[in-house]
């Protein structure tokens, strides 16, 4: 009995910690490659669940296309943050400008959202959140097999698109020096944009997979991406590996907080191992590695 | 022999404060040129404003019969100039291998012509073939030398620029580089070479340039200069200065 409890915990922690790391991943890639920080990712994430929305309903219930259209939405809103954000302010060297600038572009989305959508809750009930298997006395729902299976199959294409292809290579070398990419021939500004809009596509998608987890609100994201932060800090910043581990660690915290203790503990435990990660362990959990951005 | 590289009157600049004053540089195809001077004359920024690094205040810079002059150093490189930056600057978390992917970056499109150039600098530098699966930055000086090289020529650059390619390096190895360099050269790459090693860089190439406090205030072949009374004072210590004047 015991053993299943703790086998339900471990399907349902990694859920949503896949989750997790989708939205973080794109926080530590911007980091790792621009050392900078996109306040406005929180609202990719919840733009993106909206998209999901709208396009699901709109095709009757085509859930698996609204998280392309999130995706697209996602990159769409990525493709715009640089030309608008951190373009123009990269080239006016100041590196607190364009930090600024995002929370401002934040402020504006979800006031803008508010004014679309309206502050009352959408249910998000996506056609696979009632087909229900049992395994071995677990249950666990077509959604998050879905769930489990997009962001495994995106983490492993995100993993071997910087291993294995010249252009992933050339995003590592940008992210370690700048300049020194320039002059391999690659234009350190293209691959700067790619970053971006790969990161903030990947906020989209989670958004699509989060929100029937979550409340559907303009500040569904925010609510995400405070923990997305802490994820990001416990893996090591700009660290891509430390960020799936930290991801996966959190979600399985959360569902054991809830089991074992108290569903109102999880942010006092989660923040709680991330002051304690600042405090002995400030570089995240794959130190190892920890100049290592990207 | 036709000029490769023009550079004329060129103001150089950090911000506001101005290092380099009316600097024209010409290096002509096959050449080696050498860059000496003392350390802050401003070898280096010169250097940074060929490959396209900065951007001068003032002058022009031609290439291969183009204006080059505006151009980021991305697009200078696919031209035909390739820089291995002073410190070397390897890429410390890709592998050796990897480095030497990134300077073809230029025939990124066609695998088996990178794999091949890989191969080609192996056969130079065999201790790369040993190392090329470990990241960069846990080569040693040496080693990270051989690499920044052998990644500037993956570019197939017209112009390689070097930057204190001595430096750092154990005496025997400074030798080997340098031996390298001519090589480089005979195959048909024109080479500026900054150093502070006067000695060495007046060895190694035909014609050179010395600049003090951001001028230049010499030039010619390398065999009239070694034979200066001025730079042999200045860069090639008194010994040699009181020997020439005896």
């Amino acid at each position: 009995m015991t053993a299943t409890i703790v086998a339900q915990q471990a399907i349902n922690g990694i859920v949503l910690g896949s989750l997790y790391v989708l939205v973080a991943l794109g926080l530590t890639l911007i980091y790792g490659v621009l050392v900078q920080i996109n306040f406005a990712h929180a609202d990719f994430v919840t733009l993106g669940a909206f998209a999901a929305y709208f396009v699901m309903h709109a095709l009757g219930g085509q859930y698996l296309l609204g998280i392309v259209a999130a995706l697209l939405v996602g990159a769409a809103l990525g493709w715009a943050i640089n030309i608008t954000v951190f373009a123009p302010l990269r080239r006016k060297g100041n590196e607190l400008l364009p930090l600024i600038a995002t929370i401002g572009v934040s402020v504006m989305l979800q006031n803008a959202m508010l004014a679309w959508f309206g502050p009352v809750p959408y249910a998000f009930e996506t056609p696979y959140s009632q087909k229900v298997f049992r395994v071995a006395g677990t249950f666990f729902t077509l959604q998050s097999v879905i769930i489990i299976a997009v962001s495994a199959t995106t983490i492993a294409l995100l993993y071997a698109f910087m291993k294995f292809t010249f252009l992933g290579k050339a995003l590592r070398a940008v992210a370690q020096d700048r300049e020194t990419a320039g002059l391999m021939g690659i234009n350190p500004n293209t691959l700067i944009m790619l970053t971006i809009v790969i990161s903030s596509a990947l906020a989209g998608m989670g958004g699509a997979m989060l929100a029937p987890v979550l409340v559907l609100t303009p500040f569904a994201g925010a609510s995400v991406i405070v923990k997305a932060f802490a994820i990001v800090i416990i893996g090591g910043f700009g660290n891509v590996e430390g960020t799936i581990l930290a991801g996966l660690l959190v979600g399985l915290i959360e569902s054991f907080t809830t089991q074992y203790l108290d569903p109102g503990l999880i942010d006092i435990v989660v923040f709680g191992l991330l002051l304690l990660m600042l405090a002995f362990r400030p570089t995240g959990l794959i130190s190892e590695r920890r100049e290592e951005n990207v | 022999m036709s000029v490769l590289l023009a550079a004329d009157s060129l103001e150089l600049a950090y911000g506001d404060a101005p290092v380099c004053r009316g600097i024209s540089i010409e290096i002509s195809e096959g050449e080696i040129v050498a860059l000496i001077g003392a350390n802050g004359a401003g070898k280096s920024t010169t250097l940074r404003a060929i490959a396209g690094m900065m951007t001068p205040r003032a002058g022009s810079i031609m290439f291969a019969g183009q204006d080059i002059t505006r151009l980021p150093s991305h697009e200078r490189t696919m031209l035909g100039i390739a820089l291995v930056p002073e410190g070397r600057h390897v890429f410390p978390f890709l592998t050796a291998r990897e480095n030497l992917e990134l300077g073809g970056f230029k025939n990124r499109r066609d695998n088996a012509k990178v794999r091949r150039m890989i191969d080609e600098i192996f056969d130079v530098f065999p201790r790369l073939r040993e190392r090329s699966g470990q990241n960069a930055g846990t080569l040693s000086g040496g080693e990270q030398q051989m690499l920044v090289l052998g990644r500037a020529m993956m570019s197939e650059p017209k112009l390689l620029c070097l930057d204190e390619p001595s430096l750092g390096l154990a005496p025997l190895l400074v030798r080997d580089i340098f031996q390298t360099i001519k090589a480089i050269n005979k195959g048909g790459t024109s080479v500026l070479l900054v150093e502070q090693n006067a000695r060495y860089a007046l060895e190694t190439a035909s014609r050179g340039y010395v600049l003090q406090t951001g001028s230049i205030t010499a030039s010619g072949l390398c065999a009239a200069l070694a034979k200066d009374t001025r730079v042999r004072e200045a860069y090639l210590g008194r010994a040699a200065a009181k020997a020439g004047a005896a």
